[in-house]
C-alpha cells in the first residue's frame, strides 16, 4: 500500500515539481501515474524510494513512513519495490544472467539459490534461458527491457515501479510489456506505472492518477 | 556475504581497469622502493658501524725520549681510567718488528731500518659503553693532554663522517616515509575515483535495488588496500633480488674487512610493517574518495 499526505517538492531554482500530491493505492492495485513531460511523474516516482525527499508532506509505502526512515533504512525500503526504467538501464558490459544475478548478491542471496530464482524470474517474463549468456546490447528492445523487469521482480517485491516502461518500444512490443506488467500484477504485486502515453492508459482501463504541471487533476 | 566475495570483486574490479591499477600499483613500487632502499641501507649502515665500533681503538704515540718506565707508568694509570678496558704498550723495537712482519715482502727495501725512527704507542682498548663517536672523540681529546703524547689517532674524522651520514640516511628514510603515505593515499584515491566514474550505473542500480553502502563501498576500500598491498609486496620483491646480487658481489670484501660482518635484509616484523602501512594508506585512499564521491 501507498499513501501520500499533502506532499511537496521544489527543486533548487524554485522549480515546482509536485504541490498538494494526497492519494492511496491499494495492495495489489495496477495504477497508472499520467501527464505530459515535466508534469511530475518521476519525482513521484522517486519520492516513494526515496531517491528525493519532499519539502513538505507525509509518505507511507508498505506502512512505513519514507519521510522519516533514517539513511541506514533505506536499502530495506527498496528491497520491497522493484523499479523499472524507461532506458532500461542494463549494464551492457554483464551477460543476462549476471544483471539479475547482481540484485540477488547486492541483497545477501545465497549463492545456491541465485540459478534457480534466475530461472523462475525469466520464465515469468517469457525469457528463454538461452539469453541468460548473451549481453543486453545483442538483444532486442522488447526483451532488454523484459530483462528489466526479471531484475526488478526478482527478490519478489510487493510493489513494482515503472518509469515510461514502453517509451523507447514500438507499439507491438509495448502491448507485451503491458501485458507482462498486468500478468504481474495478477500475481498480486502492486503495479505503478508512469507514463505520457494516453492510448495506453485508455487501452488498459486501470486506475490513474492524472498529474500537470505538479498537481493532480481530475 | 564472505570477505572472500568481497576480495573477489574488488579484485575482479581491478582486472576490469587493468593498466590503470597496474600504473598506480607501479607508483606506489616506486615509492615504496625508494624508501625500503633508504630503510635497508641505514640498517646495514647501522650493523657496520656497531661492528666497526666494537673494533675501534685509540693509539697514543708517545714523544721521543719517554723511557719505558714512564710508559708503563703512563699504562698503569690509564688502564684505572673509566670507559678503558685494556691498555697495551709498544715499545719501538715491536713497532718495527710489526712493521717488518707486515711488509715481509719488501725485504731489500726494509733493511737498515732502525727502531728510533718508530714511535713507542700506547693502544687503549675501550668499554663497550664508550664505543660511540662523541665519548671516543672526547676521550681522545682528553688523552691528547697528557705530556707524554705526541699524537692520537682513533679514526675519528672517518666515524664521524659515517655516522653524520647514517643520521642522514634515517631522517631521509622518515621524511621519504611521511612523502611516501601522502603518495599512496592519492594514487588509490585517484584511482579508486576513477573505478567509481566507470561503475556509476551499475553502482546507482545496486543503491536503487536496496543495496547497503557497506555493500558498495565495502570493494573500493579494499582496491585501495589491495592496491597498496600489492605495491609494497612488489617493491619489496625487487628490492631483495637487487639485494641478493649485490650482497654477492660485496659479501666476499666486507668479510675481507669485518670478519663476520655480512649484509642483512629487512626483518620479518619490519616487511610486515611495511606491508601493513602499505596496505594501510591504499584503505584511506579508498576512504577519501567514496568520502569526495557524490552520494556517499
Amino acid at each position: 500500500m501507498i499513501q501520500f499526505f499533502q506532499v511537496y517538492k521544489t527543486y533548487p531554482g524554485n522549480i515546482e515539481a509536485l504541490a498538494d500530491i494526497s492519494f492511496k493505492i491499494e495492495k495489489g492495485e495496477f495504477v497508472f501515474i499520467t501527464g505530459p513531460s515535466g508534469a511530475g511523474k518521476t519525482t513521484l516516482l522517486k519520492l516513494m524510494i526515496r531517491a528525493e525527499m519532499p519539502d513538505r508532506g507525509e509518505i507511507l509505502v508498505n506502512g512505513k513512513n519514507v519521510t522519516r526512515l533514517k539513511n541506514s533504512q533505506i536499502p530495506f525500503l527498496r528491497r520491497e519495490i522493484g523499479f523499472v526504467f524507461q532506458d532500461f538501464k542494463l549494464l551492457n558490459y554483464r551477460t543476462v544472467y549476471e544483471n539479475i544475478s547482481l540484485v540477488l548478491v547486492a541483497l545477501g542471496y545465497k549463492m545456491s539459490e541465485i540459478p534457480k530464482r534466475i530461472r523462475q524470474v525469466l520464465r515469468i517474463v517469457g525469457l528463454e534461458e538461452r539469453v541468460v549468456k548473451q549481453t543486453p546490447f545483442k538483444l532486442s528492445g522488447g526483451e532488454q527491457q523484459r530483462v528489466a523487469i526479471a531484475r526488478a521482480l526478482v527478490n519478489t517485491p510487493s510493489i513494482l515501479l515503472a518509469d515510461e516502461p514502453t517509451g523507447n518500444l514500438d507499439p507491438g512490443i509495448t502491448v507485451e510489456i503491458m501485458d507482462l506488467l498486468e500478468k504481474v500484477s495478477s500475481l498480486g504485486t502492486t503495479v505503478v506505472v508512469a507514463t505520457h502515453d494516453t492510448n495506453l492508459v485508455a487501452k488498459y482501463k486501470k486506475r490513474a492518477l492524472p498529474l500537470y504541471r505538479g498537481r493532480l487533476v481530475g | 556475504m564472505g570477505a572472500s566475495y568481497f576480495i573477489q570483486r574488488a579484485l575482479g574490479d581491478m582486472k576490469e581497469n587493468g593498466v590503470t591499477q597496474f600504473l598506480s600499483i607501479g607508483t606506489i613500487a616506486i615509492s615504496f622502493f625508494l624508501f625500503c632502499s633508504f630503510l635497508l641501507l641505514s640498517l646495514n649502515f647501522d650493523f657496520f658501524l656497531e661492528a666497526w665500533e666494537k673494533k675501534v681503538q685509540i693509539i697514543l704515540y708517545l714523544k721521543d725520549g719517554v723511557g719505558e718506565k714512564k710508559a708503563l707508568q703512563l699504562k698503569n694509570k690509564l688502564q684505572r681510567e673509566e670507559g678503558i678496558r685494556e691498555v697495551r704498550y709498544i715499545s719501538q723495537r715491536k713497532a718495527m718488528e710489526s712493521f717488518k712482519r707486515d711488509l715481509a715482502g719488501y725485504g731489500g727495501v726494509l733493511e737498515g731500518l732502525k727502531e728510533k725512527i718508530f714511535p713507542a704507542s700506547l693502544e687503549i682498548k675501550l668499554g663497550e659503553n664508550f664505543r660511540t663517536p662523541e665519548r671516543i672523540r672526547a676521550l681522545a681529546a682528553r688523552l691528547l693532554n697528557i705530556q707524554e703524547v705526541e699524537e692520537v689517532q682513533y679514526g675519528g674524522a672517518w666515524l664521524e663522517r659515517l655516522s653524520l651520514f647514517l643520521y642522514i640516511l634515517r631522517w631521509g628514510a622518515w621524511v621519504l616515509g611521511g612523502i611516501l603515505v601522502i603518495i599512496i593515499v592519492s594514487v588509490t584515491a585517484n584511482t579508486a575515483r576513477l573505478t567509481l566514474f566507470n561503475k556509476r550505473e551499475e553502482i546507482e542500480i545496486m543503491r536503487l535495488m536496496g543495496a547497503t553502502n557497506a555493500f558498495v563501498k565495502l570493494p573500493f576500500y579494499l582496491e585501495g588496500g589491495l592496491q597498496g598491498l600489492f605495491g609494497a609486496a612488489g617493491s619489496l620483491l625487487l628490492l631483495f633480488l637487487l639485494f641478493h646480487v649485490f650482497s654477492l658481489e660485496v659479501s666476499p670484501y666486507l668479510s675481507l674487512y669485518f670478519g663476520q660482518l655480512r649484509l642483512s635484509f629487512l626483518s620479518p616484523d619490519l616487511i610486515a610493517g611495511i606491508l601493513g602501512v602499505g596496505m594501510a594508506s591504499g584503505l584511506l585512499g579508498g576512504f577519501f574518495s567514496l568520502r569526495k564521491a557524490a552520494g556517499f
